[in-house]
C-alpha cells in the first residue's frame, strides 16, 4: 500500500528564490520534465508530478508535504536548507550557456575593500542572499565577515551595483552569468572583484526526507544521468535551459 | 536552468504590457477583405491594437502565436507606408510584445527590440496614445527580468512612468503604471497616492469597459499592503 502510494503521489519541487517568475506558465514545462524523468528512471508513467515555486518561503511549505519526494533547487537554496529537509543530492544540472559548476563574484566599489573587515557596516545584495549560510561559509568562505554585515536577498541586481558604484556601503555577490556581463555596464570601471569562490554547483536535484526508497532514488539518479543523452529526454531539457545532469561534484564542507 | 527558466516565465509577463492601449475597432480581417499593403497608417495601428486587446484576453497559446504574426504583418506594412510614423514604430513594438508572449524562448530578443521601437516612437510623438510609448516602455522595463537575464530595470522604469503621467496626467492607466513602478521601487506611499489618483481619474471618465478595469486594478492596488 504504501508504496501504491508513493508511486502516485511523487512530487518534484522547483523552487527558485531569487529569480521570480509565475508558476501558471511553467506548469507544463516542468510536467514534461517529470514526466521524461520519471520514464528514464523507470518510475511508472504518470507517478511524478512536479510543481513549481519562486519563493523560498513558497519552496519550503512545498517540501514540507508529504508528496514532496524530489526537488530541483539551486545550490544556494541546497546549503541553507539540506539539513533542515534532510535533501540527499542526487545528481547536479548542467545548464546551458554555464555548465554544471559556477564561481560567485564579490564585487564592490573600487578600493572600498581591501580584506574581511572592511566589509564592517556594509550590506551585501545578492540574488542569493536569501541563504545566509551559503553567502558567509560556501561564496565567501575563507573571509570571516565582519558581525554587523548584513546580507539581503534582492532580485534587483543592477540598483545594486549602481548602489556600490555610486559608493554606499554595499557590495554585490553575483552569480557566474552576472559577473560575466559586468563588464558591459556603462559604470564597470567604478567597480572591482573583490573575491571570487571556489567552483561550486549551480543546481541540483535531491531527495527530500527520504521520502522516496533507495532503490527508487538509485533508478531516478541512474535516469537523469542518462536524460541529457537521450532524444526524449532532450526535448524536456531544451524549455529548461538544461543541457542535462552530471554525477555530484560537491566542495568539501566548510566549518560555520 | 531555474534562473533561465524562471527568465523565460518573467519575460511572459513583460510581454503581455501591451494592454491599455487605444480604444481599437473590431478585430481586423473579420469584416474587411482589404490587404495590409491596401490599408492606410491608423488603419494598421488599429488592427495592431485590436490584436492585442485579444491576445490579452486569449487563453489559446496558438491563436496567441497566430495574433501576433498578424500583428507583426500588419506592423510591418505599417512601417513600409511611413517609417518613421509615431503610429508604426508604436504598432510594431506592440507587435513584437505579442511576438515575445508567443515566443518565449526568443522574448529578450523581442523586448530589446520593443524598446527600441518605443524609444523611436516616443521620440516622433510622445503624446501619440495618450503617452503609450513613455507608460508601455514603463511596463516592459518594470516587468521583465533585471539585468542581464532580460532588460528590466526598475529604477529607469519609474522614470518612463514618470514621463508618462507627465504629459498625460489624468488617463487613469499613466497613473496605474506610475504606481506599479513607484511599488517596485519600494515607494508604497506614493504608490498608494497613484493608485488613489488613477482611481479618480477613471471616475471622472464616462461609462465604459476600459473605466471598469481601470477602476478594478486601481482598487487592487489600494488593496495592497
Amino acid at each position: 500500500m504504501s508504496t501504491l502510494l508513493a508511486a502516485s503521489l511523487a512530487t518534484l519541487v522547483f523552487c527558485a528564490p531569487g529569480y521570480p517568475g509565475g508558476a501558471g506558465d511553467a506548469q507544463p514545462l516542468v510536467d514534461q520534465f517529470a514526466n521524461a524523468a520519471a520514464a528514464a528512471a523507470g518510475w511508472p508513467a504518470g507517478s511524478l508530478a512536479a510543481v513549481y515555486d519562486p519563493t523560498e518561503a513558497g519552496g519550503l511549505a512545498k517540501l514540507g508535504q508529504a508528496d514532496a519526494v524530489l526537488t530541483f533547487v539551486p545550490y544556494p537554496f541546497y546549503v541553507e536548507h539540506a539539513a533542515q529537509l534532510h535533501l540527499a543530492p542526487l545528481v547536479q544540472a548542467d545548464v546551458a550557456d554555464t555548465g554544471p559548476q559556477q564561481r560567485w563574484t564579490l564585487v564592490a566599489k573600487s578600493g572600498r575593500i581591501t580584506g574581511p573587515a572592511s566589509l564592517s557596516g556594509f550590506t551585501l545584495l545578492s540574488s542569493a542572499g536569501y541563504a545566509p549560510d551559503f553567502v558567509r561559509h560556501s561564496a565567501l568562505q575563507g573571509w570571516a565577515l565582519p558581525a554587523d554585515v548584513k546580507i539581503e536577498s534582492t532580485g534587483q541586481v543592477l540598483s545594486a551595483l549602481r548602489r556600490a558604484a555610486a559608493g554606499e556601503p554595499v557590495a554585490v555577490l553575483l552569480d557566474q552569468t552576472q559577473a560575466a556581463a559586468l563588464a558591459s555596464l556603462p559604470f564597470a570601471a567604478e567597480l572591482k572583484t573583490v573575491l571570487q569562490s571556489p567552483e561550486m554547483p549551480v543546481a541540483l536535484i535531491a531527495t527530500v526526507e527520504s521520502r522516496v526508497t533507495a532503490a527508487r532514488a538509485r533508478a531516478m539518479q541512474a535516469g537523469l544521468l542518462k536524460l541529457g543523452h537521450d532524444p526524449g529526454g532532450t526535448d524536456s531539457l531544451g524549455p529548461l535551459r538544461l543541457r542535462g545532469f552530471v554525477p555530484l561534484k560537491l566542495p568539501s564542507p566548510t566549518a560555520p | 536552468m531555474i534562473t533561465r527558466f524562471c527568465c523565460a516565465l518573467l519575460l511572459l509577463t513583460a510581454a503581455a504590457c501591451t494592454g491599455h492601449l487605444r480604444p481599437a475597432p473590431p478585430a481586423p480581417g473579420a469584416a474587411s477583405p482589404s490587404t495590409a499593403e491596401s490599408r492606410s497608417t491608423a488603419e494598421l495601428a488599429a488592427a495592431i491594437s485590436a490584436a492585442a486587446q485579444r491576445s490579452d484576453n486569449e487563453p489559446d497559446s496558438k491563436i496567441r502565436a497566430e495574433l501576433a504574426t498578424q500583428a507583426g504583418s500588419d506592423a510591418q506594412a505599417c512601417i513600409a507606408r511611413d517609417p518613421q510614423a509615431a503610429a508604426c514604430l508604436y504598432g510594431r513594438a506592440v507587435a513584437l510584445g505579442l511576438s515575445a508572449r508567443a515566443h518565449p524562448t526568443r522574448a529578450g530578443e523581442f523586448l530589446n527590440n520593443m524598446l527600441d521601437d518605443l524609444a523611436r516612437a516616443e521620440s516622433a510623438d510622445s503624446h501619440y496614445d495618450e503617452a503609450g510609448p513613455a507608460r508601455v516602455r514603463a511596463l516592459v522595463l518594470i516587468r521583465a527580468p533585471g539585468w542581464p537575464l532580460g532588460p528590466g530595470d526598475i529604477e529607469a522604469g519609474l522614470v518612463a512612468a514618470r514621463r508618462a503621467a507627465a504629459l498625460r496626467p489624468l488617463y487613469p492607466p499613466n497613473l496605474l503604471a506610475l504606481a506599479e513602478a513607484l511599488a517596485k521601487n519600494g515607494d508604497a506611499v506614493g504608490a498608494r497616492e497613484s493608485y488613489a489618483r488613477a482611481r479618480d481619474a477613471a471616475l471622472a471618465l464616462p461609462a465604459a469597459a476600459d473605466k471598469d478595469q481601470w477602476l478594478r486594478e486601481a482598487d487592487q492596488g489600494l488593496q495592497r499592503k
